[in-house]
């Protein structure tokens, strides 16, 4: 790759350690102006570092970052701001209430004699997004516009600044497939301005429409630099990966008998624009895994199959009876539970004890005669803490102490409670230690060993193999492969989660 | 313990045995405290405070708070808030007044249409919340304004006399001598505790206050439990309005003003967190005598009317602050 264009930044043998990780180990990267290189790499190979150190988040232990030439030293992110690096994180950081353009200009407002001067901001908008191709009102408020575009308002600030450099982590993740093309085709002009971009995705097919280069990363450590043309997907793949691709995990197969009636027929269920077409059985005794990236339609599929999403068409079948009208309340009663992915959020009730997290899915199973039993909820937190192994001072200790685990584990319990049969997991061990989640692999394995019927979604795609009978990958709200017993792997589902 | 990750600090170890079998009823215990302590220096200092007819009527005031309060208590358990009260039981009054002496109703089908109008514009509160959003803060506000127009608007802001009827003459007097407002308050009292702790519908309040999202996506109906939330302060509010038309002899459209506001303070002082997801029906109902009693003293203590509503707003103030502080230490040693 001889290039004689400028190199825009770079880290030389940087290296960055945290408490018992070495997060970055001697990494040697450079990016060049007008280049869009995509940063690949699994969770924690150190992508995330890497961008930290060059927007001045981070300093590196040893080794050095420079951007234009500079060395960025101890100057954090205002050094690395002057020099010229603009970042745009997953989260989106506007104020949804005012316009576009003062999201633009927001902390530098265009003043004239001290006031602030709205026909200019309004200009300096609209010329920006001219510049970029972008056809977005400047006055607009941002929370009435979709989430692509507001994303790229969220790109047009940070280019607004005449960056060097432009991070853009993750830009297309909560997006559906359609919306992401205006971004691909904004960063593709951006570049074409001299910018040199660093483009952070899991999604295979976008970094191939628009990368030049692709830098892989793993444990830690640059694993090489390469043409994106020239990169097959399987390539990039056991890149990613290294040896873990050859581990055979351990796994207890479950003896799913394929030929019965399905507990769950899903046929051509459609949420638009999240879910398009998807049809797939669930057996009794098994644990299907879902896997797919974030955005994929995971999520929707399991609110739609629970009746908390309106289908747009197809049908769901439950022991062979089509349901007609799948309300939250007759998909309860016809035995399927949800666990939710953000665990805070929506799924536990904080100041609850732990007992009473888990029989609220069914009151009456802890009642005599319409009397709520505080015995009866006691002696069923009880029996639900010792099957589950939930480690909690008491039942009636507010659940908001436990850890995450164990909090995650009295979620699933409330709908072994509810005598559920059909139980939906979405990323059931986010932000769970690794003992809390051997833990709840061994309690799905149970669970489907007593006759239940396990959906269980994860990103984490390491974790699939480990757990499931069968896996589903999702890309862009269809299922795009399925994989059962021996050709579960981790780089079989991984490239069908990417895919190109 | 295994599983809170701050050890407890060395100084907690003597008091830590009261503190983990009271700790969560601190509030109760330190109202029951101030009640009393306002009894001892009340008893001493304010003429005719201890006598039978004074605290027969202490429960009397106490019951125009307490009913709706109870109501109000899982209303704002639930993370929600109504201010409506005041008007509502003003209207009340003005519609079984009415009812009864002007639209040949009877006495009976006056009072059942107060109370089923009661639930239903309550229910309508509820509805405007649950289904389309509306704060119920505005929802209420807009009830208050439209029942306290429409009550004045119906009579001229004048009296409504009741007709002669034995049944107001109980509802409005005593039976055994216990006033019996205060009777029905009490057994209200006791519907409601027992509401809140042991029914499906109760303990689905404290989760909805808690964790909304979190209480739909474990398949509990919501928005029902949110109609019916503002439907039974609805109805409460209209049996406060048939009690006091009784003891007042009349309905009328401009009583109870303010009273929307005592009620909250009562609830709020006894614990029940404005966010939501905590409070106790017996904290209400300390709460309530506490209000009753500090109203009641002002008077006996011969404090100018108007000076009585700066001291009362001190105190509620005051008691609130002392409550906030005691459960952000409690949720400190919880969470850390």
């Amino acid at each position: 790759m001889s290039d004689d264009r400028p190199v825009v930044a770079a880290t030389r043998r940087a290296t960055k350690t945290y408490p018992g990780v070495r997060a970055l180990d001697a990494a040697d990267f450079e990016v060049r102006a007008g280049e869009v290189r995509a940063l690949l790499g699994r969770n924690g190979a150190g992508k995330s570092t890497l961008i930290r150190l060059l927007s001045g988040v981070e300093t590196p232990d040893s080794g050095t970052v420079e951007v234009g030439g500079s060395p960025l030293g101890d100057g954090g992110v205002r050094r690395a701001t002057e020099l010229g690096v603009g970042t745009v994180y997953q989260e989106l950081s506007l104020v949804p209430q005012i316009s576009a353009a003062e999201n633009l200009f927001l902390g530098v407002w265009p003043r004239t004699a001290g006031r602030v001067d709205y026909p200019r901001m309004r200009a300096e908008a609209r010329e920006v997004f001219a510049e970029l191709g972008l056809d977005i009102d400047p006055d607009a408020i941002v929370a009435d516009l979709p989430l692509a575009r507001q994303q790229l308002v969220e790109i047009a600030r940070a280019f607004r600044a005449r960056p060097r450099l432009l991070i853009l982590d993750e830009p297309t993740s909560a997006l559906a497939a359609g919306e992401a093309d205006i971004v691909l085709a904004a960063v593709t002009r951006i570049a074409g301005r001299g910018v040199g971009v660093i483009y952070v995705s899991h999604r295979l097919d976008e970094i191939r429409r628009v990368a030049d280069t692709v830098t892989v990363m793993r444990d830690g450590a640059v694993v090489e630099t390469t043409d994106v043309a020239g990169a097959t997907t399987a390539r990039i793949v056991s890149l990613m990966l290294g040896e873990a691709a050859d581990e055979v995990p351990e796994r207890t197969e479950a003896d799913v008998d394929r030929s019965a009636t399905p507990l769950l027929s899903v046929r051509g269920l459609s949420v638009p624009p999240k879910l398009e077409d998807v049809s797939f059985d669930l057996y009794r005794g098994e644990v299907l895994g879902l896997g797919g990236l974030m955005g994929s339609g995971r999520t929707e599929l399991l609110r739609a199959i629970s009746g908390f999403l309106p289908a747009g068409a197809g049908s769901i079948t439950v022991d062979g009876q089509r349901v007609t009208r799948p309300t939250p309340a007759v998909m309860k009663r016809l035995g399927v539970g949800i666990t939710p992915e953000d665990r805070k959020g929506e799924g536990v009730v904080p100041l609850l004890g732990v007992s009473e997290n888990m029989v609220l899915t069914w009151f009456k199973g802890a009642s005599t005669a319409g009397t709520v039993s505080p015995a009866r909820v006691d002696g069923i937190g009880r029996g639900l803490i010792e099957r589950l192994s939930i480690k909690t001072a008491r039942p009636d200790t507010p659940i908001v102490n436990l850890s995450g685990g164990n909090q995650q584990k009295a979620v699933i319990g409330r709908w072994l409670h509810a005598q559920s049969r059909i139980l939906l997991l979405d990323e059931p061990t986010r932000g769970v230690d690794v003992e809390a989640k051997a833990q709840i692999y061994r309690i799905v394995r149970e669970l489907a060993a007593e006759g239940a019927a396990v959906l269980f979604v994860s990103s984490e795609l390491e974790e699939l193999p480990l757990v499931c009978d069968r896996v589903l990958t999702m890309r862009a709200g269809r299922l795009a492969g399925e994989f059962t017993g021996a050709d579960i792997t981790l780089d079989t589902i991984m490239a069908a989660a990417m895919a190109a | 313990m295994t599983t809170t990750t701050a050890p407890t600090p060395p100084a907690n170890t003597a008091s830590s045995g009261f503190l983990a079998r009271y700790g969560h009823r601190l509030n109760e215990i330190g109202l029951l405290a101030a009640i009393v302590l306002l009894y001892i220096v009340l008893g001493s200092t304010a003429g005719g405070f201890l006598s039978v007819d004074n605290q027969l009527g202490l429960l009397r005031n106490a019951a125009m708070i307490g009913i709706a309060a109870w109501g109000v208590t899982l209303v704002i358990i639930s993370g929600e808030i109504d201010i409506s009260i005041g008007p509502a039981v003003a209207f009340a009054s003005v519609i079984v007044a009415k009812g009864s002496a002007e639209w040949g109703l009877g006495v009976g089908g006056a009072i059942v249409l107060t109370l089923a109008l009661g639930f239903a514009w309550g229910a309508l509160a509820g509805w405007l919340r649950a289904r389309f959003n509306v704060p119920s803060f505005i929802a209420t506000l807009g009830l208050w304004s439209v029942l306290g127009g429409l009550a004045l608007y119906m009579t001229d802001a004048l009296p409504v006399p009741l007709p002669e009827s034995a049944v107001f003459d109980v509802l409005g007097g005593s039976i055994l001598g216990i006033p019996t407002a205060a009777i029905v308050m009490l057994v209200l009292f006791g519907v409601f505790a027992y509401l809140a702790k042991y029914t499906a519908y109760g303990r689905t309040v404290f989760a909805i206050g808690g964790n909304a999202a979190a209480a739909r996506l474990a398949g509990l109906n919501v928005n029902r439990v949110r109609v019916l939330l503002f439907a039974t302060t609805g109805l409460l509010a209209a049996i406060t309005g048939v009690l006091l038309a009784a003891r007042l002899g009349s309905g009328n459209g401009g009583a109870a003003a303010g009273l929307e506001f005592d009620v909250i303070a009562a609830v709020v002082i006894g614990g029940t967190a404005l966010a939501g997801g905590r409070g106790s029906l017996l904290g209400t109902l300390l709460g309530v005598v506490f209000i009753t009693v500090i109203s009641n003293g002002l008077v006996l203590l011969g404090v100018n009317s108007f000076f009585q509503d700066v001291v009362r707003g001190l105190i509620i103030v005051a008691a609130v602050l002392v409550n906030v502080i005691i459960s952000r230490r409690n949720a400190a040693t919880r969470l850390v």
